[in-house]
């Protein structure tokens, strides 16, 4: 699988502020104990269905529909994330609307296609331990 | 106006446009039929133009931009089928599901500083495709 310019960009970012940290205060034990512990992010993990898109990556979603599946891209597991326990939610929708270009100041109607959805449980982070906690695809 | 398509990425770990978000956000009554999620002022999106060009690791269309999900209110409601103790061992989940009706407000911005300022505003929504609510397992939960 290519690995997106987004994902390097990301993965960079995060490096260059760990390296920040790091190089504006010197670790010490002392030092260490009188700051606030580091947050990690947690980072669930996908599910093991993966879609190739025509675009040249591939992907682990379902597309939206039953869960008893229309055929092996679509329907079934709603959940982008894996080793999960909890509810979901999720919507397929058209909508209108106005856009407005905010350079000129220009208006019209606008439509929009949104797959939106919700996981809020318990999952089982890259971490290896479980954890609890709400995740929008948007 | 041009094209916009926004979506928050794809994670260090693969996981696709997806980002975490405070659990009282999420709310479900299986029991009801009903569901919100109401989330807003959500930085870490992007306006990719389309889905082609977030997905083509070339962007052919151009690098992605900074966006703002200002607002977006979601509701499910009307229960039109229930799925009562479905489990699909090749895929690894089962649960019970309640597909129902939706309806979504949103208001998304792509920065001005990024020369391709723009907001949607949602008047109405317009289609429901697909929409479900439910509790689920997978994976080591299956």
């Amino acid at each position: 699988m290519q690995i997106s310019r987004r994902i390097f960009l990301r993965a960079s970012a995060g490096a260059a502020g760990a390296g920040l940290v790091l190089g504006s205060a010197p670790w010490t034990p002392r030092l260490a104990a009188a700051e606030a512990p580091l947050v990690c992010p947690v980072e669930p993990q996908p599910i093991p269905h993966t879609n190739a898109t025509p675009f040249g990556t591939i992907i682990h979603v379902f597309g939206p529909g039953p869960v008893e599946g229309i055929d092996p891209n679509t329907g079934h597991d709603p959940s982008l994330i894996t080793d999960f326990s909890g509810i979901i939610a999720q919507a397929d929708l058209n909508l209108s609307g106005t856009g407005t270009d905010l350079t000129t100041g220009e208006s019209a109607p606008y439509e929009f296609h949104t797959d939106i959805r919700f996981m809020k449980g318990l999952f089982v982070a890259a971490d290896g331990r479980t954890h609890q906690g709400a995740f929008a695809f948007l | 106006m041009g094209l916009h398509s926004y979506d928050p990425g794809i994670s260090p770990t693969l996981v696709v446009w997806t980002i975490p978000i405070p659990e009282e956000s999420a709310q479900i009554d299986l029991e009801a039929g009903t569901a919100e999620l109401h989330v807003s002022n959500i930085c870490s999106v992007f306006d990719a133009f389309t889905v082609a060009n977030s997905l083509t690791p070339t962007h052919p269309l151009g690098n992605i931009v900074s966006a703002v999900f200002d607002s977006l209110d979601l509701r499910w409601s009307d229960v039109t089928r229930s799925i009562m103790g479905f489990g699909d061992p090749m895929n690894q989940f089962s649960g019970d599901f309640f597909e129902t009706a939706a309806t979504m407000e949103v208001t998304a911005t792509t920065l001005e500083s990024t020369g391709h300022g723009f907001r949607f505003v949602s008047a109405a929504t317009t289609q429901v495709n697909f929409a479900q609510i439910g509790r689920e397992t997978n994976g080591v939960f299956f």
